[in-house]
């Protein structure tokens, strides 16, 4: 390894246990941005199905690991997605509880992540080799998430525009610890494999995939919006402008930094931000009263 | 296993995604499959040096054999450290992060706990020990102010803490209780860098335990609020801070087992018996026999090491209906439980776990 960062700054993960009250919750919980609501609803929609993937994925690789600080943060990283996939299922109940039937696009959304994702009935190397291979997947999906939590931790246009407090409490606790746990899944593969071929490979095999699916989410859930709409580009850049949807600018360079070879995710995002917002996000300050007591 | 159910509707987007990852499967296989190393974590230290902080609190210098440097580390980090007895604590880091020739900690003796800081009490210069570490679950982070509160020997991660706050000059206030002067270490010292903005408040003097609006009476506007002591003082502190202030307390390892009765659980119809003893979990014990058995947050919620339940009837269980929370479920009765851990385990087993460690602030 080229690369040996002083990783003195690396944080111990744990799960939170949070709880989340969606009895108060309007449909446009950023008052007046149906797109962007919708656009960021998609998240409860498409996470809970990939992030029992992660965990189920991590469970099985986790024998493979000989170094018993990576295996460590593994544990941490399960049960913080665990609790991810948990929280934004709450929402997506409550969708259903409203009678927003969502059915039709999870199934696909769970057809991607069970079928075409899953085992595929491998056995002996080949299972092994496209476990590690989806290992690789997840450190490329991970880069980008911790990409948007950084970003929902900045946007204070979301405060501005009056987003509905539990919702933003949500969305900036999961941000958080996907920025505190960012870089376990990339050292998890590195420590399995570590080659640039097969690391940089993954994000171009995932992240087509969540852009389409993310869109065909947004597109899903204005046509099931109480004054349905079709989705436009205009609203997008709307949305964009007004800080309330990651840039395009940003996405784009964000995605091609993975692509260095030096890269580790320690050199983008903060720490210091996450355990900052976590320190007063009401979610996780109630967790922690909950765990002690 | 679920049984897959298809793809609902098998339009375009959805066959092309199988067609990739189909091609990434075989793709993959063809690459071969690399197997890392085993990596060794252990540090071999030997104690350089023993202080008394404290009538009861001894200060350790552990250093390598060989006087190499260390890794480094941030304030508000802990180390593992395995005795010679076997027994696993973690102690706070109290010394300065710039020195990488030692960690520093010190440690409070309880006459009646589990014996671990008595051992610690009773070792001597020379001896040599495991650590593992550092690890930090008490992030330091850059703040306008500080306002530290320390209770007894919780004084320890904090020490590092208030330092870097006094060399990036921050605002920063410091309260350090605890039962009597003496019972206060390393204040003391840190008063020295600023005595106005440090509190040694010591209960027999002020008639009792300070309350969480005395300890927070003096918050500077927009500080963050970082907290180490006995648990109560943690809780009360945490419900009184007011909004537009972070509040930071470590976050421990799960309490060990009190007051629970012995068990037993079979892995599997057919498979092998765990004897769970009445001070572990059922999680620990089977991890004795399937060490690389998944869990995460030890306390119930996470659901990763929930497993369906065969047979029999636990209670304190947090997961569904039909399953057991392996870490913090035990048997209502005398009959054995069955759980099914989704793989075959051999009826041998046999290794052994380092013991259960638990924090002691």
């Amino acid at each position: 390894m080229m690369h040996v960062p002083d990783d003195s700054d690396r944080v111990a993960l744990n799960a939170r246990d949070v709880r989340f009250d969606w009895s108060q919750l309007p449909v446009h919980w950023i008052p007046g941005e149906p797109f962007a609501t919708h656009l960021l609803d998609v998240l409860h929609l498409l996470l809970p199905e990939g992030e029992r993937w992660f965990v189920r994925l991590f469970s099985d690789v986790l024998p493979l690991v000989t170094d018993p600080r990576i295996a460590e943060d593994v544990r941490g990283f399960i049960g913080q997605e665990a609790m991810h996939a948990s929280s934004h299922q709450s929402v997506l109940d409550h969708m259903a509880a409203k009678g927003v039937d969502t059915t039709p696009y999870v199934e696909q959304v769970e057809w991607v992540f069970r079928d075409a994702l899953g085992d595929r009935d491998l056995t002996g190397d080949a299972a092994r080799a496209w476990s590690i291979e989806r290992a690789a997947v997840v450190a490329a999906v991970e880069h980008i998430t911790a990409f948007l939590g950084q970003w929902i931790l900045d946007a204070r246009a979301l405060d501005t525009a009056g987003t509905h407090p539990e919702m933003l409490d949500l969305l900036r606790w999961h941000g958080a610890e996907e920025v505190e746990h960012r870089a376990v899944a990339h050292d998890l593969y590195m420590h399995l494999d570590g080659r640039y071929l097969h690391r940089v490979r993954s994000l171009v095999l995932i992240a087509p995939i969540l852009i389409r699916l993310w869109a065909r989410g947004t597109a899903f859930l204005l046509s099931r919006d109480p004054q349905p709409s079709r989705p436009r580009w205009r609203d997008l850049r709307r949305a964009q402008r007004r800080g309330l949807a990651p840039g395009t600018f940003a996405t784009v360079r964000a995605l091609l930094a993975y692509l260095r070879p030096g890269y580790h995710p320690s050199q983008y995002g903060s720490t210091d931000a996450a355990v900052t917002y976590l320190a007063s996000s009401p979610a996780a300050r109630a967790a922690a009263a909950r765990e002690t007591g | 296993m679920t049984a897959a159910p298809g793809p609902p509707r098998p339009d375009r987007l959805l066959r092309t995604i199988a067609r990739a990852a189909a091609g990434a499967a075989v793709v993959a296989a063809r690459g071969g499959v690399r197997l890392p190393r085993p990596v060794d974590r252990d540090l071999k230290v030997v104690v350089a040096e023993l202080t008394a902080e404290a009538p009861d609190a001894v200060g350790l210098r552990l250093a390598r054999p060989d006087g190499a440097p260390l890794p480094p580390w941030r304030p508000g980090a802990h180390l593992d450290v395995l005795l010679p007895s076997g027994r696993l604590r973690q102690y706070s880091l109290c010394g300065d992060p710039a020195d990488r020739t030692a960690y520093r900690v010190a440690v409070r003796r309880i006459d009646a706990g589990q014996g671990g800081s008595l051992e610690v009490h009773g070792l001597l210069p020379g001896t040599r020990l495991v650590v593992r570490g550092p690890r930090n679950a008490f992030p330091f982070v850059v703040a306008p102010a500080y306002l530290f509160l320390a209770g007894g020997i919780g004084i320890t991660p904090i020490a590092p803490m208030v330092r870097a706050a006094a060399a990036r000059g921050a605002d920063w206030r410091l309260v350090h209780t605890g039962r009597d002067l003496a019972s206060l270490p390393l204040s003391e010292r840190l008063a020295g860098l600023d005595p106005a903005r440090v509190i040694r408040r010591a209960d027999d003097v002020h008639g009792g335990v300070p309350t969480a609006a005395e300890l927070l009476a003096d918050l500077p506007a927009g500080a963050a609020v970082y907290c180490c002591g006995p648990p109560a003082m943690i809780d009360a502190v945490r419900r009184a801070v007011p909004d537009g202030h972070g509040f930071h307390a470590e976050r421990f390892s799960p309490p060990p087992v009190r007051g629970g009765r012995p068990f037993t659980v079979r892995l599997g119809h057919g498979g092998p018996v765990v004897e769970v003893p009445a001070d572990r979990s059922a999680l620990a014990a089977v991890r004795d026999v399937v060490p690389d058995l998944a869990y995460s947050c030890q306390q119930g919620f996470c659901g990763t090491c929930h497993v369906p339940l065969l047979a029999g009837a636990t209670e304190q269980d947090t997961s569904a209906p039909g399953r057991m929370a392996l870490c913090v479920a035990r048997a209502r009765d005398a009959t054995p439980l069955v759980v099914d851990l989704g793989r075959h385990v051999e009826p041998c087993g046999g290794s052994t776990s380092p013991p259960s460690s638990h924090k002691v602030p």
